[in-house]
């Protein structure tokens, strides 16, 4: 072969290849560029949430904001680190309960956070968040959960006439469904979601990172 | 024969562009959640695998749609497929109760679904590889001859 047509040869392959090169760039840039355009970057605020759903130092450094549904099996699993993370950060942390009740999987959730809203009312929301959670088997699948709801209302000693009357008012579920919205704006899309400072723990990735996000936010 | 590797590249391509685009948009810690209920991580790789994985799965999607590299792209979507496949199939097996599969973000399949889908997808993309065994017909790899 001539020692034009091999060069002719070379310079051929040379602009095929390059042409590959460039259209094999290009659509692996595209998606990275089109995902960057679309994605969001800042979240929604989170409003002020009664003192009664806050616990810890209100004071404290590091804010935790919990997006959690009370027949989600995965937010009664995580309670026990909840509890030793308060307690190891104790006067550094605060934690801040918002209702996220999934209706649509979870028929009895916006019943039990409605339940938990009225226990808000007399300063009870905590221990009535732990009995709800501690017991959330034997409620959850019940056609109508209110016997449960207000045996546990006995047993946190909450004036029980009083939560009666607040549990058959559907006004209290104004409070509920603007948590829900509000987590819906801040992309929360499972729960139990945390914010730990500006940081989002999905699930049981708070129980294996969450140490890790509370001391980054306490050094920051 | 054409028309049916068009037809093949069209379902793997678009299902892997959308799957991949709905996670890699949303939020990552929605998706490491997701992975790490399915119990076959360990927690180090969640969020470097819940970062990756969406654009593994639309590189490997665009190729496979614009005929680029067509038959490694294929043989990748069939190894996408088949590790689906498995993972979901597993929690079967291991009784993990998934309410999601998260294959595409928050608003997802349920596993049964999912299994259901990997396979069609599976089975596309073995079709899709051997059919661009030559030149694939309105594809980069044709235009770049």
């Amino acid at each position: 072969m001539p020692r034009e047509e091999i060069c002719n040869e070379i310079l051929f392959d040379m602009g095929v290849n390059l042409k590959r090169f460039l259209v094999g760039s290009f659509l692996i840039l595209a998606p990275v560029i089109a995902v960057q355009s679309v994605k969001q970057t800042s979240w929604g605020p989170i409003l002020a949430a009664p003192k009664a759903r806050q616990m810890g130092d209100p004071g404290a450094k590091v804010v935790i904001v919990e997006y959690s549904d009370f027949q989600c099996p995965s937010c009664a699993k995580i309670q026990p680190t909840l509890h030793q993370f308060l307690d190891i950060y104790k006067g550094k942390i605060r934690l801040i309960y918002k209702y996220y009740p999934l209706t649509k999987i979870h028929k009895n959730a916006m019943p039990a956070a409605h339940a938990a809203e009225c226990a808000a009312t007399q300063d009870h929301f905590w221990p009535y968040h732990d009995r709800l959670f501690q017991t959330q088997m034997s409620w959850e699948s019940l056609q109508d959960p209110t016997t449960s709801f207000m045996a546990i209302a006995q047993s946190v000693n909450l004036d029980v006439p009083k939560f009666q009357a607040c549990y058959a008012d559907p006004s209290r579920l104004a409070v509920i469904e603007q948590d829900a919205k509000e987590a819906q704006e801040r992309q929360v899309a499972a729960t139990p979601t945390f914010f730990v400072g500006d940081e989002r723990l999905v699930g049981q990735v708070f129980a294996t990172d969450g140490a890790r996000a509370i001391e980054k936010a306490l050094r920051q | 024969m054409k028309y049916i590797q068009l037809f093949g590249r069209v379902i793997v391509g678009g299902v892997l562009i959308y799957a991949g685009f709905m996670k890699a948009a949303g939020p990552t810690a929605e998706f490491s959640a997701i992975l790490e209920a399915y119990e076959l991580f360990p927690p180090f790789l969640l969020t470097p695998l819940s970062s990756l994985l969406p654009y593994v799965e639309m590189w490997v999607g665009l190729f496979i749609l614009s005929g680029f590299c067509t038959r490694q792209a294929a043989l990748a979507a069939a190894l996408l497929a088949t590790s689906f496949a498995v993972s979901v199939g597993s929690t079967f097996l291991r009784h993990i109760d998934l309410t999601t599969c998260g294959c595409f973000g928050a608003h997802s399949l349920t596993p049964h679904q999912t299994m259901v889908l990997d396979i069609v997808l599976l089975g596309l993309s073995l079709v899709v590889y051997r059919l661009s065994k030559y030149l694939p017909p309105w594809s980069l790899d044709q235009a770049l001859q």
